[in-house]
């Protein structure tokens, strides 16, 4: 029996698209290893310490951004899905929203609360679009799913990203249609003070009663109006189950092709990020792409037209490719699971202190205070009421370009807790004439005095619970920034 | 012409080290001791009028901002006048200028200028390193002790070919340097290859690039040349000081391959000494890392800038070298406690321009002996003083 399912209509079209992933990779066999299970297959995506889910959304962002060829100022509206925001209460949309100097009375909304938080980010901007209260929307999707330790979930999870700009111009690739159905099921869940995801109760009552048949009948919805089967983006939360979920879609129209299946074995399951990841290399290729997003019991499609490639997407393959292998200890340690015993170092200004009231905005901004008088850049702002060079008081705060060159640099290798060495310091001499001190984002093995690099948005810490972010170094041949 | 507005007339230091036996005030009565004790003609202690306490962490107690009431007591001269004074690294030589500054207005007659300074009274996890997590939370995270100096090391190599043989050159001397100082945290010879070889700290530099955490204290005696003679009949006289400023972040420099603190504040301190590089004896100077040694005797004009690598491990600055540095084994031998450091640098030139250093006394030809520290946010505050046996 074929419950129902309700589909609409949609009207908004994507204009760019951008993906981003963390460079580490971590074998399955290595964490079954671990348990004494026999070897699974496959990589997965996993963040450093230094990265979570913001600084995806913000990577991921930044490329669809560039990829539209818009000034940010273009963008009044972002919605973010994210099972897991970095504050679970607290200001991660507007973290975000600084990061990428969106202009404070932009609209939007942050959606949480399961994996099926990005597609409705998605339809959230499509609605708003489509009823034009925003003109151009920013839709970013991002996850860094934290596992239980040791369960079967812990070898499907990945990290990643997606976004996409919308509007309701004819774009390129046009959103005509939609499906949902729900039933409150307990599938993958966490309670209100827990930390990691639990496992699905039973996998096969998981796959049985809730995945292949919700699934299933909502992209039967999406295609019964005799749309050949097309092109599918899944979610595959346990690694086996879209291969089931293609077999079930096909139609007399012909085979379903899984556009997300080589990704899936190198990243794992991204969460909420999932749909619009696995999409966004099809989203370069003509012809209908549909997208299944689910969790919490909820099941949404969205029926994609590809009517010419859409940009950004030829670079996603480059986005998703190549990354470091990492061990199990490594990444359980980057997540925090293994800490070191004893006394952490407390960072000398707490965030909630008047101070990070000051500086939240120009660190996150990357902000300057450029001299009216003489043009030098003064950074940060906030403790430079007098310019460095010729002593006026008069600034345009702007925000520093993201690229320069090594100036000179070190990697400090004797670090305290919460630190971790090797951590390279560098002062680069940006391309718009500004020189900043900022931390590198790797082991800083490809530093060297009059390098080419790039500043990229990561996690400094997390102090007294809060995440604090700001920008850090990284070579311009790192494998981390390959798209653009 | 020089200043020479005041007389040092005694100075003394305690045996530098890991003190854990010792309290903070123990370490100050044993500086004071020696510093009254070394007085030729003998001192009523009692004469004192006013202390300078020159202490850089009050992290001790807890609290940062420990007032000057801590030494009185500790050295009997409760209810004298005494006021604390805190600049980064140059604490101590900071210190030690306002004292005489003291004295030459005539505010005050004889004034104790002494540092104190528990650097291992904490792990290093909680004392320097702990530095890392201060300041600002981005702009400087990460920024402990080392990433002070470690970028310079890079630029240098890269603009004038220095070497880690040339670096590690400066910590062999001064390490042969403190064998022969019985006050030195550390007596024991090293060698290039071990400094090449020890574990790396902060690229370029490695754990011998490097001073030690040091607890220590050091004080000095000084008044006017007119009361001097009253105690001495080899008195030593102030010639000349200077302190200088530089932006207090990495990124504001104006240079990675010195520091301006450093040229200007020797340039203001030569001027009041009517005195050039050339006519310095001997320096004690601010070695933290090899590095900061090579910056220093170039900033302080003894060697051409780019030429500090080359002329250290040419042996220019062993004690019988062209201009002798830190024949008191400096900080990477003797040790960096660090508002005892620029007393204790005081010390070690009274003592070789009064020809009392024994087996590391170098040649004084014409009287003059700097003393130099650099430090602080962006290692930009500097200052120099100079003593010399040249009187009024």
């Amino acid at each position: 029996m074929t419950a129902v399912v309700r589909t609409r209509s949609l009207d908004a079209s994507i204009t760019a698209v951008g993906v981003a992933v963390p460079e580490w990779r971590v074998a399955v066999a290595d964490i079954d290893s671990a348990w004494g299970r026999s070897p699974g297959r496959g990589t997965l995506a996993v963040c450093r310490a230094d990265e979570d889910p913001l600084t995806l959304a913000w990577a991921a962002a930044d490329r669809a951004l560039t990829a539209a060829g818009l000034s940010v100022d273009a963008i009044d509206g972002m919605w973010w899905g994210c099972t897991r925001p970095p504050f679970a209460e607290g200001p991660s949309w507007t973290t975000l929203a600084a990061t990428l100097h969106l202009d404070s009375t932009v609209d939007g909304a942050l959606f949480a609360g399961s994996t099926h938080a990005g597609v409705d980010a998605l339809l959230a901007a499509v609605d708003a679009v489509s009823a034009g209260r925003v003109h151009t929307a920013l839709v970013v999707t991002s996850d860094a799913l934290l596992p239980a330790t040791g369960t079967g979930h812990e070898t499907s999870a990945g990290a990643g990203a997606a976004a996409v700009v919308l509007q309701s111009d004819s774009g390129p690739a046009r959103l005509v249609r939609s499906a949902h159905r729900w039933e409150p099921r307990l599938d993958r869940y966490r309670g209100d003070r827990e930390a990691e995801t639990r496992e699905t109760y039973d996998g096969r009552l998981f796959r049985e009663q809730a995945y292949l048949p919700m699934l299933g009948d909502v992209g039967d919805a999406l295609v019964d109006d005799g749309d050949p089967a097309g092109r599918w983006s899944v979610p595959d939360p346990d690694g086996r189950l879209a291969r089931a979920l293609l077999k079930r879609l096909a139609t007399p129209g012909g085979a379903a092709e899984d556009v997300a299946a080589g990704d899936r074995s190198r990243l794992g399951d991204l969460g909420s990020a999932a749909a619009l990841v696995g999409a966004a290399a099809a989203l370069g290729t003509p012809g209908p792409l549909h997208l299944l997003a689910s969790g919490g019991g909820r099941v949404s499609g969205i029926t994609v037209i590809v009517d010419r490639p859409v940009p950004g997407a030829e670079q996603v393959a480059a986005a998703l490719a190549g990354g470091e292998a990492v061990t199990y200890t490594r990444v359980l340690r980057a997540r925090g699971v293994l800490s070191p015993t004893g006394e952490s170092v407390e960072m000398a200004v707490p965030p909630g202190s008047a101070m990070f009231g000051r500086g939240a905005g120009e660190m996150l901004g990357l902000l300057a205070a450029r001299c009216v008088d003489c043009g030098t850049l003064n950074t940060p702002p906030d403790v430079h009421p007098t310019c460095i060079s010729c002593g006026s008081t008069k600034f345009d705060i702007v925000p520093l370009g993201r690229t320069g060159t090594v100036q000179t640099f070190v990697v400090n290798r004797t670090m305290p807790s919460p630190f971790e060495a090797p951590l390279p310091l560098v002062v680069v001499d940006l391309d718009d004439g500004g020189r900043i001190q900022l931390q590198g984002g790797d082991d800083g093995a490809d530093l060297a005095v009059g390098a080419p690099v790039h500043l990229v948005l990561r996690r400094y810490a997390v102090e007294r619970g809060v995440p604090v972010y700001g920008w850090k170094v990284l070579s311009a041949h790192s494998r981390q920034e390959i798209t653009q | 012409m020089s200043w020479n507005r005041v007389s040092v007339i005694g100075a003394g230091l305690i045996h530098m080290g890991e003190l854990f036996e010792q309290s903070y005030e123990q370490m100050a009565r044993g500086a004071f001791d020696a510093a009254v004790g070394s007085v030729d003609n003998g001192f009523d202690p009692t004469e004192i009028d006013a202390v300078f306490v020159a202490t850089q962490r009050g992290t001790l107690w807890g609290q940062e901002g420990i007032g000057g009431n801590t030494i009185p007591s500790a050295i009997g001269l409760a209810g004298v006048a005494c006021t604390r004074v805190e600049n980064a690294c140059p604490t101590g030589s900071d210190a030690f200028r306002v004292g005489c500054m003291a004295v030459a207005s005539g505010v005050h007659d004889v004034v104790l200028v002494i540092g104190v300074e528990k650097m291992r009274d904490k792990s290093s996890d909680e004392g320097l390193l702990a530095r890392a997590a201060a300041g600002h939370p981005v702009y400087t995270r990460g920024e402990s002790a080392p990433v002070l100096f470690a970028p310079f090391a890079t630029r240098h190599m890269h603009e004038f070919g220095t070497t880690r043989e040339m670096l590690a050159s400066v910590a062999v001397k001064n390490h042969h340097n403190g064998v022969l100082d019985p006050y030195a945290h550390f007596r024991n010879e090293v060698t290039i290859e071990q400094v090449l070889a020890a574990p790396p700290v902060c690229s370029p530099l490695h754990l011998l690039d490097c001073c030690p955490q040091t607890d220590g204290a050091a004080a000095i005696v000084i008044t006017s040349p007119e009361r001097a003679a009253d105690f001495t009949d080899r008195p030593v006289f102030v010639a000349g000081f200077g302190v200088a400023t530089d932006h207090p972040y990495l990124h504001e420099k104006s240079t990675y391959v010195g520091l301006p603190a450093t040229v200007e504040a020797s340039r203001r301190a030569y001027e009041m000494a009517g005195i050039s590089p050339a006519d310095v004896d001997v320096a004690e100077v601010h070695d933290c890392f090899t590095i900061t040694e090579i910056l220093d005797i170039e900033d302080l004009g003894f060697v051409e800038k780019g030429r500090g690598g080359i002329a250290s491990i040419e042996g220019q600055t062993a004690l019988d070298g062209r201009i002798p540095v830190n024949p008191s084994g400096g900080l990477l031998a003797k040790g960096h406690p660090i508002g005892a450091t620029g007393i204790a640098q005081l010390t070690e030139c009274w003592w070789q321009l009064r020809g009392q250093a024994d087996e590391r006394q170098v040649a004084v030809r014409n009287g003059f002996a700097l003393q130099h520290n650099v430090g602080g946010r962006g290692s930009g505050v500097s200052v120099v003083n100079i003593l010399t046996t040249n009187g009024p």
